[in-house]
């Protein structure tokens, strides 16, 4: 037993040693899998064991998937992913070794006969949890059933603790890429939008001058009640929308830079309610305001963010029925150094597929809808080093904040390009 | 008003044969040109009260032909013409000495309007 534990000792060490180049150094995503390859062969070799498996959650499919093995054939590998509930019951604990010498009859083995034909007499399941969530097990495959102390089980309770505090970690680091790939992603994709949108803009504006300088010369010629004066009269009206539509094209396609101010939030906010308020009361949507006595002042360009509230509030009067409730607050967040205004309506939400696409340039539910709104006051606050999201689901409302940094006046060499 | 001598410099034939018949019709006299060239050709060939000006042309800025006409005296009043209707571009040309700005697209009494403001009646 002393031998044992001196082991053990030793096998800790080792697998530690073996793991930091992957986990400190590297910060790969590549380094996860290192660290399944070398908890599998350690396990199996300390444990004097035929092999050993790890299968972890995958998130989208809600089944543990194999991720890595050692000392196991194909045929065994190949059965392909496996419930959790089957292999890990709710009722698990999950700070406890599993023992299985039943291989035919035990409810935790899923392929049975390919666990045989590989010669497995006994396996051992050890659970793999982060904040009492499953999130894996590693399954270590014996040809001889045998004893395993008290020692040897807290042996392997404890490297699959800090195995589970490893997963976290590169998880961690996985998603951080993600959102970063993403984000980079849409900005270029938003960026390549708005220089096309200025191409476009400037290639339709100039037929548009010839057909507007034309219809509106001959809407003159034409004697009051002649049939062609509705024609030429919506052929000037489309061209004055097309028109509209191209400056907000324009707009968003601007890379214009914020001229900023130093400003109250809560005072901007106020201009915008009193821009839109004569629309809500038209459709009787009651408006609740909520700003933060304590609001800061920012450095920010009050055209602009004002241009963004007025657009948030009209989207949410659009949402809603007659009688609806939007409502608007404000909050300043000194520990985030940022001040947020939410802008939230009971309406009809918006769905997951929307929300994906909803700052895009002309991405709109609406019928009469440009689809510039929302990704011009993306441009805005993004211009301002600042945050803007949207929460929602269909039939549920939906929740939209931004968020500016607190900045004075003397912070703005500090900007980042 | 008086009549005026005007000369259009857009590439769109479309918006000169428009201006011509628009400004034609209020009894002024209208010449248009096609490329930047040509225009300053005109320009110094000619005496123009006002100079309707495209500021993007093939074959050159319209920023730097507004340059050569503010140097000409006593200068024609300047009017830019653009489809890029943004206030930076407006304000260079606005700096650059353009009497005022007309963005694309814009309504025969829009243009009207403009140079009527640009040239009042003496």
């Amino acid at each position: 037993m002393v031998t044992k534990y001196k082991n053990y000792l030793h096998a800790i060490r080792e697998m530690i040693q073996q793991l930091s180049p992957a986990i400190l150094e590297k910060h790969s995503l590549d380094s996860l899998q290192e660290v399944l390859n070398v908890v599998v062969t350690k396990f199996a070799e300390i444990l004097d064991a035929k092999g050993a498996l790890i299968r972890i959650l995958n998130e989208d499919t809600n089944k543990f998937e194999v991720r890595a093995a050692y000392g196991l054939g194909k045929n065994y590998l190949y059965k392909g992913p496996v419930n959790p509930e089957k292999v890990l019951p709710n009722s698990t604990n999950l700070n406890k070794v599993y023992i299985v010498t039943d291989i035919w009859d035990s409810p935790r083995v899923e392929y049975p006969k390919e666990a045989w034909n590989e010669g497995i007499r006994m396996m051992i399941d050890v659970p793999i949890s982060i904040c009492n969530q499953a999130v894996g097990m590693i399954r270590i495959y014996h040809t001889e059933p045998r004893e395993f102390s008290d020692i040897e089980q807290d042996f392997i309770l404890a490297v699959a603790e800090q195995f589970a505090c490893v997963i976290q970690r590169i998880k961690r680091m996985e998603n951080q890429q993600v959102q970063f790939n993403y984000l980079a992603t849409r900005m270029e994709k938003m960026s390549s939008l708005g220089r096309m949108a200025a191409g476009i803009a400037h290639e339709i504006n100039n037929p548009l001058a010839g057909i507007l300088l034309y219809s509106s010369n001959l809407i003159k010629k034409v004697p009051p009640g002649s049939v062609l004066e509705e024609g030429i009269n919506i052929i000037i009206q489309e061209t004055q929308r097309c028109k509209t539509i191209i400056q907000g094209l324009l707009e968003f396609a601007r890379d214009k830079e914020p001229e900023k101010t130093v400003s109250n939030i809560n005072e901007i906010i106020e201009i915008a309610l009193g821009i839109v308020d004569n629309e809500f009361r038209c459709q009787h949507v009651h408006i609740e305001k909520n700003l933060a006595e304590d609001m800061v002042n920012t450095f920010l360009d009050q055209n602009q963010i004002e241009q963004v509230f007025i657009n948030l509030l009209l989207n949410a009067l659009e949402a809603v029925d007659n009688n609806g409730r939007v409502s608007i607050r404000s909050a300043a967040d000194q520990a985030r150094k940022c001040v947020r205004v939410e802008i939230t309506d009971n309406g009809c939400g918006i769905s997951p597929e929307h929300v994906k696409h909803i700052f895009e340039p002309f991405f709109s539910t609406k019928t009469n809808g440009t689809g510039l709104g929302l990704s011009v006051s993306y441009g805005i606050i993004k211009n301002h080093q600042g945050d803007i999201r949207v929460f929602s689901e269909p039939g549920d409302g939906a929740r939209f904040t931004v968020e500016l940094p607190i900045l004075a006046e003397n912070d703005e060499g500090k900007k980042t390009p | 008003m008086k009549p005026l001598n005007i000369l259009v410099i857009d590439d769109e034939s479309s918006i000169c044969r428009a201006c011509h018949l628009v400004l034609t019709e209020k009894g002024h006299q209208v010449e248009h040109c096609m490329t930047g060239k040509k225009g300053l050709l005109a320009i110094e060939r000619g005496l123009h009260d006002v100079v309707l000006l495209d500021i993007k042309l093939p074959d050159m800025d319209g920023l730097d032909i507004l340059k050569v006409i503010r140097q000409k005296k006593p200068g024609p009043c300047l009017i830019v013409m653009t489809g890029y209707a943004t206030m930076p571009t407006a304000l260079q040309a606005m700096k650059l000495g353009a009497t005022d700005f007309l963005s694309k697209p814009f309504t025969d009494d829009e243009l009207v309007a403009c140079i009527q403001n640009a040239c009042p009646s003496e």
